[in-house]
């Protein structure tokens, strides 16, 4: 993809482009907030990384002016420890998602690659499906061949989640925050039990398809 | 009280000297008169002739309707005057028989009895009746005054300490509510400039010193949790790009991984700390929405179940369907959390859980206990200061944060955690007001 990070901390825009590079995105920086705006309406952006503390311009009123300039184009906040309102604050400017520095590599790069599909997706889906695993928003059913599978709610949200970044990796922060809403982390091992509830119900005895990935999270993949 | 005391005694004395200073300048009057009128009489018989003198006597009764006149003999015997005969009593005299009864034409008489030739008697005297009206007028009206004069001091007495009494209520009253916790609170003055003004506004500087004192001792942690995010930030920041150069390090439990873990959890304290204190600030309470506190409570609920399980607790729920409340769900959420965390974690396994949610009048009550340990009745106060930890759970994991984060939140939702003794165990209420 390609990213502009919008960022005047020289050692976390070397850490966030050391990460984003590795995953094999083309990354570009500015340092400034006015100058980032610039470039961020001027050219083609897949995705916009945004610090809210800017020289310049802050972070906020960059992404209004881009989002009130009609620029679709997904936002991920970066922000420092400590602001509880900084979340509601961004995400009501019209970001898209929003992370507390440090953050550690696994979790900028899920996010990234979670942000980036967002784009592509035109209409809203009433189905989705991964393999044979057949899921219909409306009526709240999951069917995996020919058998129908009994959800819980939460169940039912975890697998939809799961669905829409299939081959992708969410993590755990991601789930706590998406499934559950919740935005602090519990320190229980509630994402684990419930991915394990789901696992046993969809496996049928075939192969999991939902894969553990180690030290960042997990995947829906349509291979075992 | 003491003004009532002070005025009932002057009082009788000031009445005493102006009774006696009246009625006796009238006895005065009457006796002078008197005297004129016997010597006007002597004067008018040289001679001293009693028949003559009868004649003169009996000529002046029904000049004057206040006059009494009684001349008699030496048997005694009434030879002129509107008066019986009487015993010859010489000098200044009251008539006999009561002097106060109006109806009676011989009541009230005043007079002078002289003895004259031959063992005769004369007796001239003016009726009191005026004397004695005047008199009881002076005490009529010194009783009055007296009735007034102690009623207007008791109500002057009393006024004045009630409005002092008051003065001392409200110095009393801002104590309290400072003792409580809320030091924005200052004694009112009124601007008198008296004695209690000037003692507010000592009171008032003291606290203003006091409150700064306090919030300097709060934002030095805050500042150092603020001061040390980004040395913080980019330890870990290296420590990860120096994971990542090594891909076979990457996810063992090695020392770069251990370290990563430690500084997440100071990261984490930090965290809380901050957020504590933008609480406590007042942020966020302009986000209040309506809470569906059920629904969150289950949630809450099912994020701990199977930390409940592991440890073979169980939980007894019992939450009303559809209860809203007024706030910020994510907060309430952590709030809540927070609690049924420390209820988990500071049972022992097998312990019994309950969390309760109703209606208690016009407020949703939520009541989380445990029949674990408990908190001795000494440090449920301090136990919601940060850090605090109790001697028994200095080994468990936390930072000692959590109820001091639970507490911040519910006084932004303008309540408080009621800590009590669940008999055994812990029982912490808090009431949230119904939407």
């Amino acid at each position: 993809m390609r990213i502009l990070l919008v960022e005047d901390d020289t050692e976390t825009a070397d850490y966030v482009r050391r990460g984003l590079d590795e995953a094999g995105h083309n990354v570009a920086t500015s340092a400034d907030g006015r100058e980032g705006l610039f470039r961020a309406a001027g050219e083609d952006w897949d995705l916009l990384i945004v610090d809210r503390m800017l020289p310049g311009l802050d972070g906020i009123a960059l992404v209004r002016t881009l989002r009130s300039s009609g620029i679709e184009c997904p936002v991920l906040f970066l922000t420092t420890l400590g602001g509880i309102d900084d979340r509601v604050a961004g995400l009501n400017a019209g970001a898209d998602d929003y992370l507390i520095k440090p953050f550690a590599f696994c979790e900028l790069a899920a996010r990234v690659t979670a942000l980036g599909r967002r784009a592509h997706r035109v209409a809203p889906e009433t189905k989705l499906k991964v393999a044979d695993i057949e899921m219909d928003l409306l009526a709240r059913t999951v069917k995996r061949g020919r058998q129908t599978i009994d959800l819980q709610p939460r169940e039912f949200r975890l697998l939809e989640y799961l669905m829409r970044h299939a081959e992708q990796v969410v993590t755990r922060t991601m789930l706590l925050e998406q499934v559950w809403d919740l935005h602090f982390d519990p320190h229980t091992n509630v994402v684990e039990s419930h991915i394990s509830r789901l696992r046993g119900k969809i496996d049928c005895g075939l192969g999991s398809l939902i894969h553990t990935v180690r030290g960042a999270g997990y995947s829906l993949r349509a291979t075992p | 009280m003491l003004y009532g005391g002070l005025t009932s005694i002057g009082y009788p004395l000031l009445f005493g000297v102006v009774y006696w200073s009246t009625t006796h300048l009238m006895e005065l009057q009457i006796d002078a008169s008197v005297a004129g009128e016997i010597a006007e009489i002597q004067s008018a018989v040289p001679s001293g002739d009693i028949p003559q003198l009868g004649e003169v006597v009996a000529a002046l009764i029904g000049r004057s309707p206040d006059f009494f006149y009684l001349l008699q003999n030496s048997k005694g015997q009434a030879l002129a005057g509107n008066l019986p005969a009487t015993e010859p009593v010489k000098g200044i005299r009251q008539w006999p028989g009561s002097t106060r009864h109006r109806r009676n034409p011989f009541s009230g008489i005043r007079g002078r009895g002289t003895d004259l030739r031959e063992g005769a008697y004369l007796f001239v005297g003016l009726s009191t009746v005026q004397l004695h009206e005047m008199e009881e007028l002076v005490v009529r009206a010194f009783l009055w005054g007296l009735v007034l004069a102690i009623v207007l001091s008791l109500a002057g007495g009393a006024a004045l300490s009630l409005s002092f009494l008051r003065r001392i209520e409200a110095v009393s009253q801002t104590s309290r509510d400072i003792i409580r916790g809320d030091l924005q609170r200052r004694i009112p003055e009124r601007g008198t400039g008296d004695e209690f003004d000037h003692l507010a506004a000592s009171l008032n500087a003291m606290l203003d010193r006091i409150q700064a004192l306090m919030e300097g001792l709060r934002q030095v942690s805050n500042d150092i949790a603020h001061d040390l995010r980004t040395p913080l930030t980019r330890l870990r920041q290296r420590l990860e790009l120096a994971q990542r150069a090594d891909p076979a390090r990457l996810g063992g439990d090695t020392i770069i991984e251990q370290t990563l873990r430690d500084i997440d959890s100071i990261l984490e304290t930090f965290g809380a700390l901050l957020r504590i204190a933008q609480i406590e600030s007042g942020a966020r309470k302009a986000g209040f929405a309506v809470v569906d506190l059920s629904g969150l409570l289950r949630d809450v609920v099912e994020i701990y179940q199977s930390s409940i399980d592991d440890k073979h607790q169980t939980i007894d729920i019992r939450i009303e369907p559809a209860l809203g409340v007024m706030g910020d769900r994510e907060l309430l959420t952590q709030l809540f959390a927070n609690l049924l965390d420390n209820a988990v974690r500071h049972s022992p396994r097998y312990s019994a859980i309950e969390l309760r949610a109703y209606r208690r009048s016009d407020r949703v009550a939520v009541i989380i206990g445990d029949n674990g340990p408990g908190i001795p009745a000494e440090f449920r106060e301090k136990v919601l200061e940060r850090f605090f930890r109790l001697e028994g759970s200095r080994s468990t994991p936390g930072s000692g944060l959590g109820l001091s984060l639970s507490e911040a939140i519910a006084r932004l939702h303008e309540t408080e955690l009621e800590l009590s003794d669940n008999g055994p165990g812990l029982s912490v209420d808090v009431s949230l007001r119904c939407e």
